[in-house]
């Protein structure tokens, strides 16, 4: 507790972003902003730390293991610190049917990562994740917020080295169905196919 | 409404749970997650059987089957959870059909696949919910062959709780009661799914009533940490008896082994704690264990203490009171003395003719109100003022307070019992703040669950009551209204307030005008009982401070401590006779012609009287404590020595002599106590100090026990100075330093707590029984800083 | 009698009806379809206008009904009549929320619709809110989807500027505004009263029923929850008339539907289709026919028992009743084909631990028995230490967590477990009997 009330408050300059989100919910719901404030943390600082566990538990003037409770509920709360390019490989059933398990041992492999693990240099974490909601362009890949859809595996490494040099590809997003192909993917340096649609 | 369980009829009254009414009808269904005075939660899915009710038709009608004749019953398609379903006109209930059967087989389980095999070592074996049920609804062999979920299996939650994540099955009683009972959320589930377990991100578990959860737990996952791998359940002897911690009376079971105490556990008083104790009474209770207790008498021999028998120390005591006639001689007992102690002490009074006799500590006032709440009117309260710091002084008033918030009446006990699954509460139910009024010269733990707030400053009770009898400001006057209005209104009065004669006065006025029940809350357990039974001076001049100031030639003293004030020891030195009866060796042993070895409230057969004025048996546990006696053994000891046989010799003796005044049987007391009206004794005679630099506080935790209670030393850190950092800062104390002071006269051996919320200017620092609540002057050149950490004794 | 029946138009249930138009969907993808002023241009917020301005709450609810319009979120509930829960008007905060917490395996038909066309959402949200006269939305988007997020964030925001959220809207003294909260992972979410203790800040496990969230909703107050779809749909309904609406379908099953097509077929995709349309019109017409042998198909996300690849349920029509018959749900419409040559063990083993992995933990059979027994006794099978007894050991357990847990999500583990063993008992039979799967593993990833 002594070592906590040294470590800097993360709010303490960003009172606007704060108030924002505390101003979003009614008074009588404002257990409501934990969840955003442990996103705004989380985006920050890449993890939620237990200082800031106690510092979002004073700001909403709730117990702190309270607060730990809801975080540790929600698997894409991290209690330590990811990669600055956090890789999720969905491997549930659609994505799995469209390779997502070659995927995650590919990544593993050009990472040296294995599920769960950040590299030393904190450039990449790689994490198993159920379903991300892009059956129909399967496999997903979502680095930090950004979904990369239809990852083939000529994608798949274009990406990789894309982020290796610090670039952060615009989102593949891929519209199938109806309307398809209004929105594709822009195409990247050395990109050899898109995966897709036979 | 008309239920049939089985082949059973009832008839039960709506809301009642389909899980009571097949307890009602004799019946049992298994379960792990309800849990008496808590919410159902239906998670455990134990209880599950097969329910079914009829229909209506549109018209109101019932729908007949037509082969009987009889309203057609609809069964759910599977089995419902008994806890959470509400019974319903016309509705059955099976709990034999083999869907039932293999639904709770199944259950139980899976229950089980991840739980240890470790029952030969677990503290609970014997005593275990999911072992007992195992037995009945098991099916004796597991079917899962793979590796069980492993974890922690010594996590410390606090210093007095111990968790094994592996027993854990899930149930959240433990949760639950945090949220729901003292109201501090300070245990949540982490993690989900397989995954979940208990845990906490606070500096232990910060309640008043964590040790709860021990009770409740239905496995050996939480266990009292002062009990842990000490005994098994079947060789504990199990004593209930009434806890003299406190003014509440709660309810107790001592469980105690080979003539030691292992662990104390709460139990049921529907009328008084529920199922519930505080921490205090339940940790506090090492003490009695101590290697260093008396056990046998002692006399003065060429100036040292020497073990001897009863007789050659009632022999002397005898021989000495043949020289102290008449007033010469003063008697003071402790105020957890039981009644037949006090109605000894008068009789031994009165046969050596002296009026000097007193129990102690006692306030200025009377704790007997004219018209005294009881618990259950306090937990139904429409408006409550508390001008006290009850949570540490009677912790009870806390969690029944908060009772009241919920605005839940307490449930209608059912043939079995209390409810197991009482619809009518629920998880994070809204609370009532605003009947809630909290007054103190500190910031006291109630006030975070008060709507109103009222800061004052210690010393000015009087005035403070003052305004609110005269609507002359705005809160009072609100707070007056709000009393006046509520249906069932309650004043609890503590320490402060008592301690002033004007105050009390005022608190008394202002009841009467609001017309709401008062809750006096008295310094110990018996601080009702003894003021009724009058073991008060016969005149003013003759109370114990009275005595202390040079009004006796000779004392016997029970259980109190004079000589830790120097200039008290100084005139006890010379004194004609000291006879102390007490545990320990201390300041004022060290002073005395003859020690007689004292049992502790764990070892007494007795009665107290509670703050309601409720009659409650105190039981003897099987503890150790050599030749040790209570009062009445002291009387007959020296009757014995004086060729007497004196009344209150016994507990029986004494019990005859009440049974006259108070018609009542006090051998035959029913388990939850009965009320007999009191009028206030004739109390007088003390004057507390009006002012100091200090306050002195009621502490849940005993501070003159403490030191010998090294699980609540460890927690609580040892008997705190509390400040203001402003204060600290010109005393040049830092946190956590140990220091030795001189508070009014009595030497203190206190670690220094600093924190804002402690007003500036004035210094905490816990009360004792020789130094009750109030103002106090700090010796503040007098302190002198401690090398050391605060160890056990 | 017959003269009615020939005056009214046969109800749409082909996408090949030359009739059918997409409605809901049309935008989904074009450029910029996000953004107020494309929706704006688009017709965008007429249907609010519509509502607000000429008609009273009741005839909202009430043209809702007519539609037939049921929730699309899985359940199927008739959203009109769910509208009709809410107590009266009382002075209390009412809320409806919006279920944008889409996490069934197999399902993304919202995402689209909350990344390109988030102000239909919003304009459905009003819509409700004045039928249900509530004041308050709370949108609660998965926290997955932090593209719909943004453009939620940014359409909410360009809303309130244009005066479609906050006071007086169209002149009139409604007033509607929208809490948008970011969930954080945690598929339990879906579930409504699950959602509700997450966006108050809980852990989201489900709530005990009763009470419903009409009585004791988002703060214990008066709420409605919607799918995203059901309330896009609601504006749909409102501009174009229920009879639109209820001119598609089935008597059981009206309007549009959004099937999300995934496993190996050749135009994998999001269509939207007149509910009565068949299986194979959606698989074979509209996703082109499957790339390689297929066996099976999950009809509406993979808590849906699946179906073999038969004639007699890809001739289904896709309406509620009909597939409840047949053993399975309609659910989200989260159409996956299962090819012949993936092993059914390892297929089910990834939808097990997919719920395992989003037990919340609160009751039994769903933490010992869904996150921790049903698994493990796959990983046995697939490691090929499967042993006599162990199918029937499964079958038992899972007859012990059916029907007996707190919430529906331990069924739906279970369901599709059971179903899978129904149609390919000798699969798990093989894999017991061989230690080895009938189909072993295949490369399935795209260049």
């Amino acid at each position: 507790m002594v070592e906590l009330a040294t470590i800097k408050p993360f709010f303490a300059e960003r009172q606007d972003v704060l108030n924002e989100i505390l101003g979003r919910y009614p008074d009588y719901g404002r257990r409501s902003a934990i969840m955003p404030l442990l996103w705004e943390v989380q985006r920050a600082e890449r993890y939620v730390s237990e200082a800031r566990v106690h510092e979002i538990a004073e700001i909403i003037g709730i117990q702190p293991t309270e607060v730990k409770g809801v975080m540790s509920f929600y698997s894409t709360y991290h209690e330590h610190q990811v990669g600055k390019y956090h890789l999720q490989i969905c491997s549930t059933l659609a994505c799995s049917l469209a390779g997502s398990d070659e995927m995650y041992d590919f990544i593993s492999e050009e990472t040296g990562l294995v599920n769960g693990e950040t590299d030393r240099q904190g450039l990449f974490s790689i994490q198993k994740v159920e379903c991300l909601g892009s059956c129909t362009t399967a496999p997903v890949l979502q680095v930090n917020d950004t979904y990369y859809e239809n990852v083939g595996k000529s994608r798949c490494k274009v990406l990789l080295d894309a982020l290796r040099r610090g670039e952060m590809p615009e989102p593949w997003r891929e519209r199938y169905g109806d309307n398809e192909g209004v929105e594709k993917a822009k195409p990247l340096q050395n990109t050899a196919k898109t995966g897709g649609n036979a | 409404m008309k239920v049939k369980v089985n082949d059973v009829e009832l008839d039960l009254p709506p809301g009642t749970s389909a899980i009571d009414a097949v307890f009602a009808a004799g019946y049992d269904v298994p379960y792990f997650c309800s849990q008496e005075y808590m919410s159902p939660i239906g998670a455990c899915r134990m209880c599950l059987a097969v329910v079914g009710a009829p229909r209506k038709e549109r018209d109101g009608s019932w729908i007949m089957d037509e082969a009987t004749g009889e309203p057609k019953i609809f069964y759910f398609p599977n089995p419902m959870a008994t806890c959470t379903t509400a019974v319903m006109e016309g509705m059955v209930i099976d709990t034999l059909s083999d869907v039932t059967k293999k639904a709770q087989g199944g259950m139980m389980e899976m229950h089980l696949i991840n739980h240890p095999l470790d029952c030969p070592t677990c503290d609970k074996g014997g005593a275990c919910e999911l072992q007992d049920r195992a037995y009945e609804y098991g099916s004796g062999e597991s079917r899962f062959v793979f590796t069980k979920r492993h974890n922690e299996k010594h996590h410390a939650l606090s210093d007095l709780i111990t968790l094994d994540r592996e027993r854990c099955i899930h149930c959240k009683r433990c949760v639950r009661y945090f949220e729901e009972v003292p109201g501090d959320e300070v245990l949540d589930f982490i993690e989900r799914g397989g995954h979940t377990f208990i845990g906490t991100v606070e500096d232990g578990l910060p309640s008043n009533f964590s040790g709860n959860i021990t009770d409740i737990c239905p496995v050996g996952a939480l266990l009292d940490t002062t009990s842990r791998f000490r005994g098994r359940n079947w060789e504990y002897d199990h004593t209930r008896s009434t806890s003299l911690d406190d003014a509440s009376g709660s309810a107790i079971t001592i469980d105690a082994r080979t003539g030691r105490i292992e662990r104390i556990k709460g139990a049921l008083n529907t009328q008084v704690n529920k199922n519930w104790i505080d921490d205090g009474t339940r940790f506090g209770h090492e003490y009695v264990d101590s290697g260093d207790r008396i056990k046998t008498p002692l006399l003065r021999k060429n100036g040292k203490l020497e073990p001897v028998t009863w007789e050659e120390a009632t022999h002397f005591i005898a021989e000495k009171l043949k020289t102290l006639s008449g007033d010469a001689l003063g008697i003071v007992l402790r105020s957890d003395a039981t009644l037949e102690e006090g109605v000894a002490a008068k009789a031994l009074a009165d046969h050596l003719k002296t009026g000097q006799i007193d129990h102690y500590p006692r306030y200025a006032s009377s704790v007997i109100p004219a018209n005294p709440a009881s618990f259950n009117d306090l937990a139904t309260a429409g408006a409550i003022f508390v001008m006290a710091d009850a949570t540490e002084e009677v912790p009870m008033i806390d969690l029944r307070i908060k009772d009241a918030l919920k605005g839940v009446n307490p449930p209608t006990l059912m043939p079995h019992g209390v409810p197991i699954a009482d619809l009518r509460l629920k998880e994070r139910m809204p609370r009532k703040t605003n009947i809630l009024t909290v007054a103190a010269p500190y910031r006291v733990d109630l006030m975070k669950h008060a709507g109103q707030v009222i800061d004052y400053k210690a010393g000015t009770e009087a005035q403070l009551l003052q305004q609110i009898l005269d609507g002359s400001t705005d809160a009072g006057k609100a707070l007056k209204e709000s009393l006046t209005a509520a249906d069932n209104a309650v004043i609890v009065l503590g320490a402060f307030v008592l301690n002033s004669a004007e105050a009390s006065k005022l608190a008394d006025d202002l009841a009467k005008a609001t017309g709401a029940k008062l809750m006096k809350l008295g310094a110990m357990a018996n601080s009702f009982g003894l003021e009724a039974q009058d073991v008060l001076p016969a005149k003013s001049d003759y109370s114990y401070p009275n005595m202390l100031a040079g009004s006796a030639k000779g004392l016997i003293v029970s259980g109190l401590n004079p000589a830790q004030n120097a200039e008290v020891a100084q005139m006890l030195g010379g004194l004609e006779l000291l006879v102390v009866h007490d545990l320990f060796e201390n300041e004022t042993t060290a002073l005395a012609h003859v020690v007689l070895p004292a049992k502790s409230g764990y070892e007494k057969e007795g009665t107290v009287v509670n703050l309601e004025g409720r009659y409650l048996s105190v039981n003897a546990a099987p503890v150790d404590g050599g030749q040790a006696v209570d009062f009445t053994g002291v009387v007959k000891e020296l009757g014995d020595a004086l060729g007497e046989r004196l009344e209150g010799r016994s507990v029986r003796s004494s019990r005859r002599l009440l049974k006259k005044e108070l018609e009542l049987d006090l051998n035959d007391l029913p388990l939850e106590g009965t009320v007999v009206a009191a009028k206030s004794g004739k109390v007088s005679g003390l004057k507390p100090n009006s002012s100091g630099n200090a306050l002195l506080v009621p502490s849940m935790v005993r501070p003159e026990y403490l030191s010998r209670n090294p699980h609540l030393l460890a927690s609580t850190g040892g008997n705190a100075l509390r400040l203001h950092p402003a204060d600290a800062a010109s005393y040049q104390l830092s946190n956590h330093d140990v220091i030795r002071v001189s508070v009014g006269g009595f030497k203190r051996l206190l670690s220094v707590h600093i924190s804002e919320s402690i007003p500036e200017g004035t210094l905490l620092l816990p009360a004792l029984p020789d130094q009750p609540a109030g103002l106090v002057q700090v010796d503040v050149n007098s302190i002198r800083k401690e090398q050391f950490a605060l160890e056990v004794a | 009698m017959s003269d009615a029946v020939a005056e009214k138009p046969k109800a749409i249930t082909s996408r090949h009806d030359p009739r059918f138009e997409v409605t809901l969907y049309k935008y989904i993808g074009v450029e910029n379809s996000h953004t107020l002023e494309f929706y704006k241009s688009h017709g965008g917020y007429e249907s609010a206008k519509k509502a607000i301005t000429t008609m009273q709450p009741a005839q909202v609810v009430d043209e809702l009904k007519k539609s037939g319009l049921r929730g699309r979120g899985g359940a199927g509930f008739p959203t009109g009549l769910k509208w009709s829960f809410m107590p009266p008007v009382d002075g209390r905060q009412r809320f409806i929320v919006c279920n944008a917490d889409e996490s069934e395996p197999g399902s993304c038909k919202d995402r689209y619709v909350l990344e390109d066309d988030p102000h239909q959402l919003i304009e459905g949200m009003i819509i409700a809110g004045y039928a249900i006269s509530a004041t308050k939305g709370v949108l609660y988007i998965r926290g997955e989807y932090y593209q719909g997020y943004e453009r939620l964030y940014n359409a909410i925001k360009e809303a309130k500027a244009e005066g479609f959220l906050g006071k007086n809207l169209f002149g009139t003294d409604f007033e509607f505004d929208i809490m948008l909260h970011r969930g954080a992972g945690a598929y339990i979410c879906g579930e409504e009263s699950a959602l509700m203790n997450s966006f108050e800040g809980y852990r989201a496990n489900p709530r005990l029923k009763p009470p419903f969230p009409a009585q004791a909703g988002v703060y214990s107050l008066p709420t409605t929850v919607n799918n995203v779809t059901s309330l896009a749909c609601a504006v749909h309904i409102v501009g174009k008339g229920a009879d639109w609406f209820a001119g598609m379908g089935t008597d059981d099953s009206k309007g549009i539907h959004h099937v999300q097509v995934s496993g190996p077929a050749r135009r994998r995709g999001v269509y939207e289709v007149p509910m009565g349309i068949t299986y194979r019109e959606i698989i074979f017409d509209l996703a082109g026919g499957p790339t390689e042998e297929v066996k099976a198909f999950i009809p509406g996300g993979s808590s849906c028992p699946m179906f073999p690849f038969t004639d007699q349920y890809l001739d289904m029509p896709m309406e509620y009743a009909s597939v409840a018959k047949a053993g399975s749900m309609l659910g989200t419409g989260g159409i996956m084909l299962i090819p012949q040559n993936k092993c059914i063990v390892d297929a089910l083993y990834n939808v097990v631990r997919f719920y395992a992995h989003e037990s919340c933990g609160k009751c039994t059979p769903c933490r010992e028995g869904v996150s921790t027994w049903v698994p493990r006794m796959y990983q046995k099978m697939l490691a090929g230490l499967g042993e006599k007894g162990d199918l029937e050991l499964l079958e038992d357990v899972s007859s012990n967590i059916r029907g007996r847990s707190f919430c529906p999500l331990a069924d739906a583990c279970i369901m599709p477990v059971q179903a899978s063993i129904k149609h390919f008992r000798h699969e798990y039979e093989y894999i017991i009997e061989h230690g080895k799967s009938m189909y072993p593993k295949q490369s399935r990833w795209a260049d």
